[in-house]
């Protein structure tokens, strides 16, 4: 009896670390290109050309060196952050406020507008695009920044609003009665006792929408037109064409590039592991 | 409930609020109702507009009523762009699907680091679409790539895998699967661990094997968010312009130019704003046909 315990404790074991391997096998042969990626941007092109092994021989930091210092790198990083840190805070205070309203009130406009909020994410960019580059461009808001941030806003807010209303849901209403009946008004109560225990939400919000405005290319090319004024996907993209035999600098740009992203996803990746369907669709 | 009592006490107060409560929610809704607006009603009507005009970006052009929607289905390119556009789709969706699917599976057996595994399964998805241009076309350039760089050590001849129409095509979809695959995979793992363990236990007293657990049980109850899951990526592989155009360009002579990318091109290029916008129309009468059918599977679900 102990034994054939024993025995089917160890092949359970046996099995998990089975298991355990053959999915670490898959997920490095799924990642090789990242992998092969980090690895190459440690060596220099001419030993990237002719090296048969994968991990580098002798490490170097040159082809760091040559981004960092000969190349507009950190000045497409700031004009990012500044592209990025404005869209999250637009997308943050609109989102609230709608989040809230779709949490706290039902009639037929809120439900249309929580149905379109759906269309909208279904739009096609680039048509979008045509009608908005005019527009902007009369305006003289092509080539800014801020032609950019607008759109991420736009883009970034029907996931962050369902985020909001989600979070809203999960507070009780009683807290806000309270405050109403001692007085304060509608706006007072969201602002004061509602929005201060937001706080995860917003932190989720913002994640979220860095990782999306960080990473974006298309609105980029299309609204950024010189070179000072580039975000990281533009900037590489343009490195794409500039090195194109240089692999060793490209691929250490394109490193650099994914740091932030990387960071950014290790705090939100339990989000996204359940609420991947739930809240991107559900409305 | 608290608040009814309070408007008991309170009756012309209650009034009062229940007034403005009326205009409080819309009063919410405008800062982003007003971004909506100006950024998806405004170029969608105005767009429309353009698509009736032979006008560049520089000048509006005259009228010309639905002649851009004719011609654009005698452009050879354009028809290549539908095209290619349903192949990328449908192989993407479900090549992302069954992969997603088959990890998915995976990591929903025990085994130790599980969480760790899912992350590293995940990192496809969250880089920025250049960061994956840099790291594929590495792998499949037509020069010193590593795949070429193997094939040689092995004395076979190279492959041409971005140069050549239809091993672009494959390489371009590949990539999208690649990127697209994780989205399935937790939204698919998500369901998967919602399945009670009473059902498979039923269905092995019942004397089903495990492909016959896999078929009757798993399969079924993956249904429904499968079919959501088909229509948004098919939705986000039309509407992807990054993947094609930052692995080939649209190239090698438009094989993997899908309708993001000629509609990009048309206007923004060849400065043709009324052909572009009609191609962008036409794409989004296709998403709308597609959108229909999530908003009907949602509402089956509810």
């Amino acid at each position: 009896m102990t034994y054939n315990r024993d025995r089917n404790k160890r092949r359970k074991q046996l099995r998990r670390w089975g298991l355990f391997a053959a999915t670490l096998a898959i997920a490095l042969v799924i990642n090789l290109p990242v992998i092969t990626m980090i690895l190459n941007s440690f060596r220099t092109t001419e030993e990237i050309l002719t090296s048969s092994t994968i991990v580098p021989t002798n490490p170097s930091l040159v082809n760091y060196n040559y981004v960092s210092l000969n190349t507009s790198f950190w000045s497409y990083f700031a004009n990012s952050i500044f592209v990025v840190g404005s869209a999250t805070l637009l997308v943050i205070m609109a989102a609230a406020l709608a989040g809230y309203a779709l949490s706290r009130f039902r009639s037929r406009v809120i439900t249309i507008y929580s149905r379109g909020l759906l269309l909208v994410q279904m739009f096609p960019l680039v048509l979008a695009l045509i009608p908005l580059f005019i527009l902007l461009r009369n305006l003289k808001l092509v080539n800014t920044p801020y032609s950019v941030i607008l759109l991420y806003t736009v883009v970034g807010l029907p996931f962050a609003t369902w985020m909001f209303k989600a979070f809203f849901d999960g507070i009780p209403r009683e807290l806000e009665e309270a405050a109403l009946i001692d007085g304060a008004s509608r706006l007072r109560a969201f602002g004061l006792v509602v929005l201060p225990l937001a706080g995860p939400a917003m932190a989720a919000v913002s994640i979220f929408t860095f990782l999306f405005s960080y990473n974006e290319y298309l609105v980029a090319t299309i609204f950024l037109r010189s070179k000072d004024l580039y975000t990281i996907p533009v900037g590489i993209a343009s490195f794409m064409q500039q090195f194109e035999t240089d692999w060793g600098s490209l691929m250490a740009a394109a490193t650099m590039a994914m740091v932030p992203t990387f960071v950014m996803f290790l705090f939100v990746q339990k989000y996204m592991m359940y609420g991947a369907v739930g809240s991107g669709v559900k409305g | 409930m608290s608040s009814r009592t309070a408007s008991q006490q309170t009756p012309d107060r209650s009034a009062r609020k229940k007034r403005r409560t009326v205009w409080f929610p819309y009063l919410l809704l405008i800062p982003s109702a007003a971004l909506i607006a100006l950024v998806n009603l405004y170029p969608f009507a105005v767009g429309f507009l353009y698509s009736l005009e032979d006008g560049t970006l520089i000048q509006e052009g005259s009228f010309v009523g639905l002649q851009n929607y004719l011609d654009v289905w005698s452009k050879a390119d354009f028809i290549g762009a539908i095209w290619f556009t349903a192949i990328f789709a449908f192989f993407g969706v479900f090549g992302s699907w069954a992969v997603g699917m088959g990890l998915a599976m995976l990591l929903n057996q025990e085994m130790p680091a599980r969480g760790f595994m899912r992350v590293a399964f995940i990192v496809p998805w969250i880089l920025p679409s250049v960061v994956v241009a840099v790291s594929w076309r590495w792998i499949i350039n037509d020069q010193n790539g590593l795949l070429n760089m193997v094939l040689g050590w092995a004395g076979l001849d190279p492959v041409y895998l971005l140069s050549t129409g239809p091993f672009a095509r494959f390489s371009v979809t590949l990539v999208k699967v690649w990127r697209s695959f994780p989205f399935m995979m937790i939204s698919l793992l998500a369901a998967l661990q919602t399945i009670s363990h009473d059902l498979y236990e039923a269905a092995s007293i019942d004397g089903a094997g495990r492909w016959q657990s896999f078929r009757f049980v798993t399969l079924p109850h993956l249904l429904p968010v499968s079919v959501v899951l088909w229509i948004l990526m098919t939705i986000w592989s039309v509407n992807d312009f990054d993947t094609p155009w930052l692995l080939t360009g649209g190239g090698p002579s438009n094989a993997t130019e899908n309708l993001s990318v000629i509609a990009f091109k048309y206007t923004f290029q060849r400065n043709d704003v009324g052909v572009g916008a009609a191609m962008a129309f036409v794409t989004l009468v296709i998403l709308m046909i597609f959108s229909v059918l999530l908003l009907r599977a949602q509402g089956d679900e509810d």
